[in-house]
């Protein structure tokens, strides 16, 4: 049970952003599944199960208008986008592995920050990949969505999170920053 | 399907590439792909090595040591009441 509340824990933080809140809402999850153990599936998978219970409050805890199938759309971001950056910055041809020495380059609060701006949606779908490298389809079981939507989701979230990487290095002058028309987007 | 991808299709199947989401036989032709072009294996590479990168950053959440003691105490005041 240790390694389960382990990963709930860590991916709790990453919802809520907080040590507090976060064992708070493992907590809540724990005893909601041990009062609602009935309505668990025998030979179904227990840990998507616990999960779901745990998204579930953390749902109703911090999200006051939760409406199913309004999700937010994100703005596009061009494909490959921190690779084309990295490239047009001459970073690519002078390190052997650019994705590496930036992300060395960074805070891991400032990797922290770039998820916990990523509207709810995607947060929740990125949490359970990034942090638990769940399957899709155990993520779409967890959320009750269909596994199509986890993986737009995660492409997006993706795609943002890589732009949002970039700009944090720019702006703390980590990297050349270079006019955005230069990354190509085809 | 051919029996080899161009850059196009194997970066359309990136994402399920890395999040080894793709069929058998799909996941071969990638790998055949990248075999014979330099310029997306340094590109799967990348994303690959940013994958990994971000999710050890993440990793690094200090999970408190008695958390399990402590729900367990938690539980066992629920069911006490």
């Amino acid at each position: 049970m240790k390694p389960l509340l382990d990963a709930a824990y860590r991916t709790a933080y990453r919802l809520s952003g907080n040590a507090g809140d976060a064992e708070d809402l493992v907590q809540e999850a724990a005893l909601l599944a041990w009062r609602g153990y009935g309505s668990f599936e025998a030979g179904t998978n227990f840990r998507a199960w616990f999960f779901r219970i745990l998204t579930n409050a953390f749902y109703s805890r911090y999200r006051r208008t939760r409406r199913e199938g309004q999700a937010v759309e994100l703005e596009e971001v061009p494909e490959l986008y921190l690779w084309r950056q990295s490239s047009a910055a001459g970073l690519n041809d002078v390190l052997q592995d650019p994705a590496t020495a930036l992300l060395a380059r960074l805070e891991g609060e400032e990797v922290n920050a770039a998820i916990a701006a990523l509207p709810e949606e995607y947060r929740v779908v990125a949490a359970l990949y990034f942090v638990d490298d769940l399957p899709y389809q155990e993520i779409a079981d967890t959320l009750g969505v269909p596994i199509g939507t986890v993986r737009s989701r995660l492409h997006r979230a993706r795609r943002q999170l890589q732009r949002a990487l970039w700009e944090t290095a720019v702006e703390r002058g980590l990297v050349p920053a270079r006019p955005a028309g230069e990354v190509r987007g085809d | 399907m051919t029996d080899s991808l161009t850059c196009r299709q194997a970066f359309d199947r990136l994402e399920d590439f890395l999040d080894r989401e793709l069929a058998a036989e799909e996941t071969i032709l990638v790998r055949a792909h990248l075999e014979v072009c330099a310029q997306c294996a340094a590109e799967f590479h990348f994303e690959q090595r940013l994958l990994d990168g971000v999710r050890a950053r993440l990793a690094r959440i200090q999970v408190p040591a008695d958390l399990a003691e402590r729900i367990g105490r938690a539980l066992e005041q629920a069911g006490n009441t």
